[in-house]
Parts: structure tokens; sequence; C-alpha cells
């Protein structure tokens, strides 16, 4: 099959479709031992030491893994990926744009999503179809998630993989719905594990994984993903149609659309705290203070790098403010 | 519901009785003698409330410098900086501050945010920054440490990094024939400019300051200059202790220790 890079999340149902394989980026950057070779890459480019490693991890894993088609995210991600784009036209890559309109009108999206697939030939029934066999296994992932926050027998980290690899379905359906089936059959099995806290990780997907795991140390676990279960679309079943998919998914869009989701998960999943991640150098660690402001439960921000494990001032600092929360509980 | 809550600081240790969340009882012994003069050492370190003056507490937290030091026997022990915090809390009633903490031989700044700690720094190596250089300081210049802390206007420039060198730095400029009000006022703004880098990084509006240094009028009127509002806590040297009480309140379950049948 043809690769075609993604940046962040698009309609994949339409590049499927198209019978090409996606390939998040974003993932084959974070879980390489060499994700800092990537960035490198992307240093030696130009890319200045102050921009989001994330952007720079994007461009040494295209870059390195030959990739020659990209699907570059025009409106509705940040302007440091615009300049990316830019950069990779420069470099010869083939550059597919999509845009998730600002407006958030869903006639807009509709408008955007149809130019996309015209970009790639492909009819609405063509990818209707394939949308219906993706939300299948959307479900499982889904049911994973409800074993996290319910049934209280999966990691935070697993939570997280099982949903942020969404974006791509590691590059083949039929094999990443197998997995899954797998491994919630495995899940099933286990005994619930109950811990004092209950935390919301908020914000992009972490550079430091580990967070997860830190954290149990305190007898809190991570049972809420906020952006990781945002691109494995959980009301997409609900969804009339694909725009309408597209339209009911908070990440591009405004904040306050976002807040009201973000209100409904802290209620429903009984959440104690939340760790608001942000990367550094990114504009979303300005959303922090509205965040903090709307969301009536303690926050701790915290910010990454390009390191893919804890500092120790981010780990002393979580250990206060874990400690503190379950002062509240006691 | 009687609470006692003990911080063993470098210096001195703080020793305070809270009933139904109201202070009835504070005291402070030097380090030294709290350790030689009221307390017993079998495997683990007892402390001899008799000797205090206190009787039976439902409750007993201890806090200071490291983990082993404050691990008394009967006591609940918890870390310094979340000590500090309740205190704070409950000194002013609010939940959105920065606290600033000097004490003998450390710096401690916290962020709190909704009642709850999200970020802190501590000094770390030198203690050129604490209360222990204005204690030498005012030494040097034969005057009392309130007596100094009165004077900020026209400050002489001092500007060792070491806490030792600048007693030589001092005398020098005591030699040039400075004034004593200058002198003073230097030695107050050189620990400003000393707390001030770690200040940067916590923005914010209201600043509290607990330890000794919250009586340094003339620090206070520095950092006045960073932020909206700078409180000096009204029991500043007491809030480690007075943070040990509010824990204990907050998170009781009584248990109602016989001290005297210890």
């Amino acid at each position: 099959m043809k690769k075609i890079g993604l940046t962040t999340t698009v309609p994949i149902e339409v590049l499927l479709a198209a019978g090409y394989e996606p390939i998040d980026l974003n993932n084959v950057f974070i879980t390489s031992e060499d994700y800092s070779k990537y960035i490198d890459i992307a240093e030696k480019e130009g890319f200045p030491k102050s921009m989001c490693a994330w952007i720079k991890g994007i461009y040494g894993a295209c870059i390195d893994n030959g990739i020659k088609k990209i699907v570059g995210v025009m409106e509705g991600d940040c302007s440091n990926t615009k300049a990316l784009i830019e950069v990779f036209r420069l470099r010869g890559i083939n550059i597919y744009p999509f845009s998730f309109p600002h407006s958030h009108k869903k006639e807009d999206i509709e408008i955007e999503i149809k130019k996309f697939m015209n970009i790639f030939n492909v009819s609405y029934e063509d990818i209707e179809k394939v949308r219906l066999r993706l939300n299948k296994v959307r479900e499982l992932s889904k049911e994973i998630d409800r074993l996290s926050y319910i049934d209280n027998k999966v990691s935070g980290f697993e939570n997280h993989l099982y949903q942020v690899s969404l974006s791509d379905f590691n590059g083949n359906v039929d094999k990443f719905e197998r997995d899954l089936k797998r491994v919630i059959s495995d899940i099933k099995k286990r005994e619930p594990k109950n811990m004092k806290l209950r935390l919301g990780f908020i914000g992009v997907p972490p550079m430091t994984a580990d967070i997860y795991d830190y954290v149990e140390k305190f007898d809190a676990s991570i049972v809420y993903n906020e952006v990781q279960r945002e691109f494995a679309f959980p009301r997409a079943s609900k969804a009339l149609n694909i725009y309408e998919q597209y339209y009911d998914y908070t990440y591009p869009y405004d904040i306050e659309f976002r807040i009201a989701e973000l209100k409904r998960q802290i209620s429903e999943r009984k959440l104690d705290g939340i760790i608001h991640y942000t990367q550094a150098f990114c504009y979303r660690a300005a959303e922090d203070i509205i965040l903090k402001a709307k969301l009536d439960i303690p926050i701790l921000n915290i910010e990454g790098d390009k390191l893919n494990k804890l500092d120790a001032r981010t780990k002393l600092r979580l250990e206060a403010f874990l400690d503190m929360l379950l002062d509240l509980k006691e | 519901m009687k609470i006692l809550g003990i911080d063993l600081g470098s210096r001195e240790v703080k020793v305070l009785v809270m009933e139904n969340n109201n202070i009835v009882k504070k005291m402070k012994v030097s380090t030294i003698s709290f350790y030689r003069d009221y307390c017993t050492f079998d495997g683990k370190i007892t402390v001899d409330l008799d000797k205090l003056n206190i009787d039976k507490v439902d409750k007993a937290v201890s806090t200071g410098y490291g983990k082993n030091n404050t691990d008394l026997n009967m006591f609940i022990p918890i870390n310094e900086i979340k000590a500090h915090a309740y205190g704070a809390i409950y000194q002013t009633g609010l939940k959105n501050f920065i606290l600033l903490d000097v004490g003998g031989q450390d710096v401690k700044i916290v962020k709190i945010e909704k009642g709850l700690i999200t970020d802190l720094e501590l000094n770390d190596k030198c203690a050129a920054s604490c209360g222990r250089y204005l204690e030498n300081m005012a030494n040097v210049l034969e005057v009392s440490i309130d007596k100094m802390s009165e004077y900020y206007k026209n400050p002489v420039e001092l500007n060792s990094t070491c806490a030792v060198f600048s007693e030589s730095e001092l005398i020098g400029k005591i030699a040039e024939g400075v004034t004593m009000d200058r002198l003073c006022a230097g030695v107050n703004y050189s620990l400003y400019k000393r707390l001030k880098p770690m200040l940067t990084k916590f923005k914010g509006k209201k600043l509290i300051v607990a330890g000794g240094v919250a009586n340094n009028n003339s620090i206070i009127r520095y950092l006045k200059k960073d932020y909206d509002e700078v409180i000096s806590l009204k029991e500043p040297q007491f809030n480690g202790a007075i943070g040990c009480c509010y824990y204990g309140s907050k998170t009781i379950k009584l248990e109602n220790i016989e001290y005297s049948e210890l």
C-alpha cells in the first residue's frame, strides 16, 4: 500500500478508502528508541531550539523513514505545523492539505471533508463504508476505556496507548482489531486495581509516558486521557455521517467546546484532580489559565520538552500535588 | 480535639498545640536543647511531653528538615513543604498564592493553587539567602537583627555570592566610612537580591512570607515591588508547626494518645 504520513488526526476514512496506508508520524517518533535522533535531524536543518519537540520529531521521523506524502493540516492545529508543512514542501514532499475550520460550523466541515475527498477521488459511499468498519474498532477502544474508569482494570498507560493508536490504527486495521480483542479478553481476566486517587490527563499526549506509572506510586491512577480519547472518536457511532463525526471532536476547535466535554468527563469518571500536560514552547500553555478558571477541580500543569522521561523537578511537583490531594480524600 | 504540632528547624524547634482549631500553646526551644533536654532515644526519638508541659493530645504531627530527624515516636511525620502550605492556608484563609519561607538554613518557595501545591523550589547547596546570613551580618555590625531590619534606604552594594565573603565585604564598606544606615540597608537588600532569581519563576499576585524573614520590614518592602500584595504571616516562625496541627485536624482519626502512659 502507498504510505502517507500524518501530523495529527485527520479524516482517515478518506485515506483508507483511497487505498493508502496512513502513518501517524507522532507515533513513529515517540515509540522509536532513537526518538532524540529525529529531533537532531530537524535541529540540524535549522528548526530552532525554542520549538516544540513534537514538530521536530515529526520532521525527523518523516525524513528518516523516507515518507514522500504528507497530509498537511493547515487549520485547526498550531502555526508551527503550518511552517513544518512549508519546510516539507521545500524538501519535495507532496502535501495533501486538510483543514478543521475555525468556525466549527457543520457546513464548513462538510466543505473541507468534501475537498479532501476530491483530492483522493473517493465517493461519500466509499468513505461511509470505511467509517462503519472503523467504528467497530473504535467500539473496542471504547471498551478498553470503560474497563479503565468503570472496572479499574486498565493501567493509565494502556488506556493512553490503546486510544492514541487509533489515529492511524497502527497502519493495519484488521491486525489492530485482532490485537484489541486479545487485549480486552486479557484485561477482563484481571482483578480490579482500585487506587485512592482518580486522575485525568488533559492536553496533548505526553512525551513523558512514564508519568502513568509514576503517579501509581502515590496511590493514584489516570483514568481519563483527554486528547487520546478524542483521537479514538468515542462518539463516532452516534454521528450520522462523517461530517458530524469530525464536528463532534474537541481537539482542533475552540476551547469552550472542549471544556464542555471535559466537564462531562470529570463528573462521569469521578475525577479527584487533573494533570494538564503542555509541551514546552506550545501556545496551549496559555490555555492553562482558562482551564484553571473554568474547571472546578485541582489542576497541575506540567511541561515536557525533549526528554521522554519525567525530570526530577516535575516528579517532585507531582509528588507534592498528589500528596495534598490524598489528604483531601482522608 | 487537641493536636500537637512540632516543627524541627535547623536553629529552633517550634512546638504548638491547637485545640478545636485554635492555637492554645506555642513555644520555641533551641534545636540542640530540644534533642538533649526534651527527648529520649530508644531506637526512635521519643518526645517527653511532661517536660514540655503538654498533657494528653488526640494527635501529634511532626515536620522539619529530613525524614529521619522528624520521625518521632507516636508522631505522624509530614514533609515540611506541605506543613508550610497548610500553615499558610490556615493563617490567611487564602487558596491561591505564592509562599516564600525563609528559615535559618533553607528557602522554600511554593505555589499554591486551589489549596494544593502545584510548584515548588528549594535552595540548594548554599544557605547564603537564609535567615542565618542576616544573623551573622547583624553580629558583624553589632546591631540587633530587629534594628537592622528597619533600614532600607540607599543600600550599599554588597555583591558576594558567599555569605562568608559578604562579611569581609561588609567590613571593607565599614572601613570606607559608609554610614550604619546604608550598611544595614545593604545587608537587607543583598538578601532580597539573592531571593529574587528564585522568585522570578513564581509570578503571581499574592506573596505570603513565612519564617523569621517575614519580620524584616525592609525585605518585605523590596518584595512589594514585585507583587501586588505581600502578606507577612502573623506567626511566621510557627507556620510549619501550625501547618502540622491543621493537617492533623483535617485528617483526624481520633486515637487519643495517652502520652503519660508511654
